[in-house]
């Protein structure tokens, strides 16, 4: 069950429209590609997506791009909207979004349950896991990361002892717990659980009828902590990339740099391993090229990514990230940037460290990136000077 | 009970009648309110009148049966203590069935009924 009614507030305003796991990522895909792609590749194939919030695209992304299982052998991605089945409230948190649709559990009554959250990027094997807590006869397993500890206010914090098990967990500590024999390190959750079903419910019917958050990491783990088998699992154990790479990309910052490490020559997450295909919904559209090669009016793009349908056309892209069908005119100038689908740079436009929503149409001579303060009168420009110019901008 | 303090009130949902008339006759012996529904629906439109202190849940019955009626209940008033009284065991099936505070099965004899509910109303007052 993937939990993917982010809001993703501090993404804004990429997040307008559409939910975080819709936001979109490496040009081509969205967020939640990569959480189904990790459930895809370790034969996961009965996955539940709750929504709640801003769900359009997110439904439009899944009903094109995930209609790839099949029904008849039992397999599916199954959109769940909020659909206030019990009683007359939104989600009131994590686990009531869970314990609201645990009659989606009644039919087939797996023996386990992975939680997952639709808004991270990373790869990972869920089989290793799900053996791991098999092997413990865990009632609880979840997905450790090793983080720095002057991060723990962005993180749950797990305290764990010497043989994987759980002992404490902490929303967001100020002070948090270290890794015994590593006091600069904290296991950080990863939003990755896997429960025995039968421990789930009865968890989530105590935490419904108690006074709660009625949240996992701040209600449910804590308590199971007491009264169950709890375990966290390493990460590198069942990283199939072999480099650790785990993303929340929950602000504008952190998802510029993540989609930035994938221009560099090796980038950490790697899109190209053929063993761990990520997919995604793409429109069959005809493939990117460059034109013109005139002095001064050169077609060209240097550590990019370049998407179908896409025309450089006598403009210059430089570590840029370009979604399908983005245009580029004459002596345009692009660096540093991300240009979602159907953007169009009109001629002698300049843009650098910028993020341009689908389907915007720069016109001729405009510069984004050049003067922080003429920019953030008219965009959403970050704390590191990220200007971001949200989807149908008219300007 | 003393008469001091208020009664505390049970809604009592039962489809057949007889047994329904039995059980509220003793429980009202045993100084307690009772309220009657004789479906699922009757007892959801009971408990938008007023709050009772303890829910006593039969499963089979007819328009809403038991199971949907706690969910529905599971919606509006999580924290009164329910009782699922039933001949029908196959109700285990269902996870909701799990939220409920105890399990009775029906019987001539109303000591065990008697006694679950005065432990469940005696642990709500204290906790």
């Amino acid at each position: 069950m993937i939990l993917a009614g982010g809001r993703g507030e501090r993404l804004y305003p990429l997040t307008r429209d559409r939910a975080k796991p819709a936001v979109p990522f490496g040009a081509i895909y969205r967020i939640i590609d990569f959480t189904l792609s990790n459930c895809i590749n370790s034969d996961i194939r009965q996955i539940y997506v709750l929504t709640q919030y801003k769900s359009t695209s997110l439904n439009r992304h899944i009903q094109f791009g995930w209609n790839i299982l099949s029904v008849p052998m039992g397999e599916f991605v199954g959109v769940i909207p909020a659909q206030q089945r019990i009683g007359e409230q939104w989600y009131q948190g994590t686990a009531d979004a869970i314990f609201q649709n645990m009659y989606l559990l009644q039919q087939d009554k797996p023996e386990h349950v992975f939680i997952l959250s639709g808004d991270h990027v990373y790869k990972m094997d869920y089989r290793k896991m799900l053996a791991f807590h098999r092997e413990r006869g865990a009632d609880l397993t979840i997905a450790a990361i090793r983080m720095d500890r002057r991060s723990s206010t962005d993180f749950g914090v797990m305290e764990v002892d010497q043989d994987g098990r759980m002992i404490g967990f902490e929303e967001k500590p100020e002070i948090p717990k270290t890794i015994p024999g590593d006091p600069e390190g904290i296991w950080a959750s990863m939003g990755v659980y896997v429960f025995k079903t039968e421990s789930l419910v009865r968890r989530l019917i105590e935490d419904a009828r108690s006074e709660s958050n009625h949240d996992f990491g701040k209600d449910v783990i804590p308590r199971m902590i007491q009264k169950d088998q709890v375990f966290a699992f390493d990460f590198r154990q069942g990283d199939p990339g072999g480099t650790g790479y785990w993303r929340d990309v929950g602000t504008i910052d952190a998802y510029f740099e993540a989609n930035m490490d994938l221009v560099s020559v090796t980038p950490q997450l790697n899109l190209y391993d053929a063993h761990w295909p990520i997919l995604t919904y793409y429109q069959p559209l005809p493939p990117a090229k460059t034109v013109l090669e005139d002095v001064g009016r050169t077609g060209a793009a240097f550590n990019s990514i370049l998407s179908n349908g896409c025309i450089i056309s006598g403009g210059t892209v430089r570590r840029a990230i370009l979604s399908p069908s983005v245009r580029v005119n004459s002596f345009a100038e692009i660096e540093d940037a991300i240009l979602l689908d159907g953007v169009e740079v009109g001629r002698h436009a300049r843009i650098r460290r910028a993020i341009i929503d689908k389907e915007v149409q720069i016109p001729s001579g405009t510069e984004i990136g050049y003067r922080p303060e003429e920019d953030a009168k008219r965009f959403t420009v970050t704390a590191s000077g990220i200007v971001v110019v949200p989807k149908w901008m008219k300007l | 009970m003393s008469t001091d303090s208020p009664k505390r009130k049970i809604l009592l949902v039962e489809d057949e009648e007889s047994l329904r008339l039995l059980y509220k006759e003793e429980l009202e012996s045993d100084g307690y309110e009772v309220l009657t529904a004789p479906n699922g629906k009757e007892a959801l439109r009971q408990l938008e009148k007023g709050k009772p202190d303890l829910i006593i849940l039969d499963i089979v019955m007819p328009v809403m049966n038991g199971m949907e009626a706690l969910e529905q209940i599971m919606g509006r008033e999580r924290t009164i203590p329910i009782i699922i009284h039933t001949s029908y065991p196959g109700y285990r099936e269902d996870f909701m069935s799990w939220a409920a505070d105890a399990y009775v099965s029906k019987s001539s004899d109303l000591g065990e009924l008697k006694k679950t509910v005065k432990e469940l109303l005696d642990r709500d007052r204290k906790g």
